[in-house]
C-alpha cells in the first residue's frame, strides 16, 4: 500500500448472517482490533467480538443506590432536623413520605447515569472525527449493509494484508480508510462554539420572549403560577357564608406543643403549681417578659411604682406586699390570663411559659427584697 | 422418555395432611378450618389464573420467544380444574368467615347498603360466572393448543389471537371476584380501589415463578431441547418487573391509606402493624421485594438456572406469605401458624405437585404445531 497511514481497513458484508461468520475467522487472523458497524443492533455480536462485559449496569446500580440516598438524606435532614413542621399529624420524619421522592431521584440519577454515562463516558461522544464517517460506505452501513474492520494497532499494520484477511472471510468490498490528520476528539474550538452557541440561543430566546410579550401584552407565555385557582389570605370568598376567605380556626384549636393550663375561677386557680423548674435560663425569660410587660406598672422591683404610674393614675399592686407574697403562684397565673381589676389580660403577650417565668422572676424579686440571713453566701476572703 | 414415579413421600404428604385438614375441622373449630381453606383455594386460583394470563398475553402481543415455553403456563393453567371444585367447597365459608353474610350486617351502618352485593346468593353467582368465563379460556387457550398438537392447524393462533383481548377482560373481571369478594369481602367495611390490581400483581407473579420452575424442571429431564439461557431471561426479567410492581402497588395502597388516616381504612393496616403481624409484615416486604430484587437485579441471574430457581421459590413461598397476611388476620389476634396450618400445606402443596406432575406429560412439552415455533426459539437476546 501507499506511505499513506492507515486508520483501519473496512470488509462490506450484505448479510448480518455473512458478517457474523466472518467475524470468528477474521478474529483468529489476530491482524488488529475487530469492530463491526451495523445499520441496527445484531444479537450475539457482543459475544462474537468478544467485547468485554459493559460496565454500564454496575454503573446504574450504584447511582440509583446513591440517588436513594441522597433523596433520602435531603428529605430526612429537611422535615426531620433544619425545618420540622408537623402536617396531617405525621412524625417529621416519617419514612413513608419520603419513598416517592426516594423512588424519583433513584430512577433519575439512574437513567441520567445509563443515558450519559453510555453516550459521554463509554462512547467518547460526541465524536464527530471518526474516520468511518469519511467512507464511501457510510451510506450502506448506516442502511442496509454490514461492515467489519480491522483497526491498525501500531506501526506495522499491514493494510493489504488485512484487506486480504478480510475478502478471504467473505467481504464484497473492501475500503482502506487514511488515519485523520488531526485528533478527532473534543477540540477547544469546538467547544467553545458549542457553549457560545447555547449562549446565543438563549439570549435570542429570552429577549425574544420579553420583547414579544411587551409588544403584544395578550401573549402570556406562562401564567399558571399568576392565575392560581386559590383563595389569597385577607381575600374575600363566596364559598363562606361569613364571606371571608380566611377562616379563624374552630373554637378550642389548641397550636401543637402550647396547651394552656385550664383555669376557672382565681379561687379554684391557686391549685396550679409552676410546672417550670427554677433554672437560670428561665429566670431570664421571665426577667425579660416582666420588663416588657410588667415593670411600667408594677415596677422594677415590684414594689409597684414603674415608670407609667404617675402618668396613668392607677394604683397597681405592689408586689412586694405581705398580700402577694403569700400569694399561690396559681392565682397569680390567673391574674395574667384573666387580668385584674385595671389590669389587663396578658394571655395574648406572654405565652404559656413566659407567664410562669415571669412569676418565677416575680418571687426572685420578692426574696429579693426580703432576703434572710441563710442567703448570705459567705464567700472566701 | 420416562418419567419418573412420583414419590410415594408425595402421597404420604397428602393423606397426612388430608388427616390434618378432617382433624382441623374437627379440633380446631370451623374458623380456622375455613381460613385455611378459603387461603389455599385463592393460591391454587390465582396460579393457574397467573399461568394462563401469560399464555394469553403471548397471543395478544403477538410474542414469539415465549412461544417454545407456552405449553409449560399452558399445563400450569390446568390447575383452575381442580380449584373449581375447591371454590365451591369453599362457598361453605361464607356464613362462618364473612361478615357481610351474617343477619346482623343489615343493621350495620355500612355493610347494609351493600347487603345484597355480600349476600351468599349473589355472592355464589358472581363466583359461578367467575368459572364459567375461566372454563371458556381454558377451553380456548389451553385445549386449543394441546389440539394443535396433533392438526398442526395454524388456524388457532389466529382464533387464539382474536380471543386474547377478550380474555383480557375476563381475567379482569374474574381477578376482580378474587380480589374484592373473596379476599377483601372478609374487611367489608374496608374497601381499596387498587386492590384487584395488587391480586393481578401476586398472580401474575406467582404463575411466572411456577412456570420459572417448571421450565427449569423439564430442562433438567432434558426435555425441553431449544430453550436457552435467552428465554430464561425474559423469565426471569418479568419476575424482577412484577416483584417492583407488586411493590408499588402494594405500598401506594398502604401509602395512601397512611396519609389519609381514615379510621375505616387505617385499620386494616393497623391489625397487621401490631404484635407479631409487624415483624410479618417486614417479613413479606423483605421477601416479596427487597430479596428477590437485589438477587435479580444482575443480567446473570436471571439467566442462571440455580438462582433462578431459587428466587422462584423465593417468590411462591412470598405469594403464600402475601395471602395468609392479607386474609389470617380476621381470625383476630395473633398469626396462627400450627398443625392445622401445616396439615392444609401438606395437603395442597402435595396436590399441587401431583396435578402438575401429570399435567407435565399432557400434549407434547412444546407448541410443536405452532407456526411460530421456530422462531421462538432461535430468539437471542
Amino acid at each position: 500500500m501507499s506511505a499513506e497511514k492507515a486508520y483501519s481497513v473496512l470488509g462490506l458484508f450484505d448479510t448480518p448472517n455473512a458478517l457474523m461468520q466472518a467475524i470468528p475467522k477474521v478474529r483468529a487472523a489476530k491482524a488488529g482490533t475487530v469492530e463491526a458497524y451495523t445499520p441496527y443492533p445484531i444479537h450475539g455480536i457482543d459475544d462474537a467480538l468478544g467485547l468485554r462485559r459493559s460496565p454500564l449496569g454496575g454503573m446504574v446500580l450504584v447511582m440509583g443506590v446513591l440517588g436513594a440516598l441522597t433523596a433520602f438524606g435531603f428529605e430526612y435532614w429537611i422535615s426531620a432536623i433544619d425545618y420540622p413542621i408537623i402536617t396531617g399529624g405525621k412524625s417529621p420524619s416519617s419514612w413513608e413520605a419520603f419513598i416517592p421522592i426516594m423512588f424519583e431521584v433513584t430512577v433519575l440519577f439512574a437513567t441520567f447515569t445509563a443515558g450519559l454515562g453510555m453516550l459521554l463516558l463509554l462512547n467518547r461522544l460526541p465524536f464527530f472525527g471518526h474516520p468511518v464517517l469519511s467512507s464511501k460506505s457510510i451510506k450502506g452501513i448506516t442502511r442496509d449493509r454490514f461492515a467489519l474492520a480491522i483497526e491498525a494497532e501500531g506501526e506495522d499494520f499491514d493494510a493489504a494484508a488485512a484487506a486480504r484477511i478480510l475478502q478471504d472471510a467473505g467481504a464484497v468490498e473492501v475500503e482502506v480508510l487514511p488515519a485523520p490528520d488531526r485528533s478527532p476528539f473534543l477540540t477547544s474550538t469546538y467547544i467553545l462554539r458549542t457553549l457560545g452557541g447555547i449562549f446565543v440561543a438563549c439570549a435570542v430566546a429570552g429577549f425574544g420572549i420579553y420583547t414579544l410579550t411587551k409588544w403584544f401584552p395578550v401573549l402570556r407565555p406562562m401564567v399558571n403560577m399568576q392565575d392560581q385557582p386559590r383563595l389569597n389570605a385577607q381575600k374575600a370568598s363566596t364559598f363562606f357564608k361569613d364571606g371571608r376567605g380566611m377562616q379563624a380556626p374552630v373554637k378550642g384549636t389548641v397550636a401543637r406543643g402550647y396547651l394552656p393550663t385550664a383555669t376557672g375561677t382565681q379561687d379554684a386557680s391557686a391549685a396550679l403549681v409552676n410546672p417550670l423548674p427554677r433554672t437560670k435560663e428561665v429566670f431570664a425569660v421571665g426577667r425579660k417578659a416582666y420588663l416588657n410587660r410588667c415593670e411600667v406598672c408594677h415596677g422594677a422591683v415590684g414594689n409597684g411604682v414603674g415608670s407609667l404610674t404617675a402618668a396613668y393614675g392607677a394604683k397597681p399592686a405592689n408586689l412586694q406586699s405581705q398580700q402577694f407574697l403569700d400569694y399561690p403562684d396559681g392565682k397569680m397565673y390567673w391574674a395574667i390570663v384573666n387580668g385584674k381589676n385595671a389590669m389587663p389580660s396578658h394571655a395574648a403577650d406572654l405565652n404559656e411559659s413566659q407567664r410562669w417565668a415571669v412569676i418565677h422572676y416575680v418571687r426572685a424579686l420578692q426574696r429579693a427584697q426580703n432576703a434572710k440571713d441563710e442567703d448570705l453566701k459567705v464567700v472566701a476572703p | 422418555m420416562s418419567q419418573p414415579k412420583a414419590s410415594p413421600l408425595i402421597y404420604g404428604a397428602v393423606a397426612l395432611g388430608a388427616v390434618g385438614v378432617i382433624a382441623t375441622y374437627l379440633a380446631a373449630g370451623p374458623q380456622r378450618f375455613w381460613a385455611n381453606w378459603v387461603m389455599w383455594f385463592v393460591l391454587i386460583f390465582t396460579m393457574g389464573l397467573g399461568a394462563l394470563f401469560i399464555a394469553a398475553l403471548e397471543h395478544l402481543v403477538n410474542a414469539k420467544w415465549s412461544v417454545p415455553i407456552r405449553r409449560i403456563p399452558e399445563r400450569i393453567a390446568t390447575l383452575l380444574l381442580p380449584a373449581i371444585p375447591i371454590g365451591l367447597i369453599a362457598l361453605g365459608a361464607l356464613p362462618v368467615l364473612y361478615p357481610g353474610t351474617r343477619p346482623e350486617a343489615a343493621h350495620h351502618p355500612i355493610l347494609a347498603g351493600k347487603a345484597f352485593w355480600l349476600s351468599i346468593p349473589f355472592f355464589s353467582v358472581r363466583t359461578l360466572i367467575a368459572f364459567a368465563l375461566v372454563l371458556v379460556g381454558l377451553t380456548v387457550l389451553v385445549g386449543g393448543s394441546l389440539k394443535q398438537d396433533t392438526t398442526r392447524d395454524p388456524a388457532f393462533n389466529i382464533r387464539a389471537r382474536k380471543f386474547a383481548p377478550a380474555f383480557m377482560a375476563i381475567f379482569a373481571l374474574v381477578i376482580t371476584v378474587v380480589a374484592f369478594d373473596w379476599i377483601s369481602g372478609l374487611t367489608p367495611e374496608w374497601y381499596s380501589d387498587i386492590f384487584g390490581v395488587y391480586i393481578f400483581a401476586g398472580a401474575f407473579l406467582s404463575g411466572l415463578a411456577a412456570t420459572a420452575l417448571s421450565v427449569l424442571y423439564l430442562q433438567g429431564q432434558d426435555r425441553l431441547a431449544g430453550v436457552r439461557g435467552d428465554h430464561l431471561y425474559n423469565l426471569g426479567g418479568f419476575l424482577f418487573a412484577f416483584t417492583v410492581f407488586w411493590s408499588y402497588i402494594g405500598f401506594a395502597q398502604y401509602m395512601l391509606m397512611w396519609y389519609a388516616n381514615m379510621p375505616d381504612e387505617v385499620i386494616y393496616y393497623k391489625v397487621r402493624l401490631a404484635g407479631m403481624w409487624r415483624y410479618i409484615t417486614i417479613a413479606l416486604g423483605a421477601m416479596h421485594f427487597i430479596l428477590p430484587f437485589f438477587v435479580l437485579v444482575t443480567r446473570d441471574a436471571k439467566q442462571d438456572p440455580r438462582r433462578l430457581r431459587r428466587v422462584a421459590f423465593l417468590m411462591l413461598a412470598a405469594h403464600v406469605l402475601d395471602i395468609y397476611w392479607l386474609i389470617f388476620p380476621i381470625l383476630g389476634g395473633k398469626p396462627l401458624l400450627g398443625w392445622p396450618e401445616l396439615s392444609f400445606a401438606l395437603f395442597f402443596i402435595g396436590g399441587i405437585l401431583l396435578w402438575l406432575r401429570a399435567a407435565m406429560e399432557k400434549g407434547e412439552d412444546m407448541p410443536v404445531g405452532d407456526p411460530f415455533l421456530r422462531e421462538g426459539l432461535e430468539f437471542r437476546l
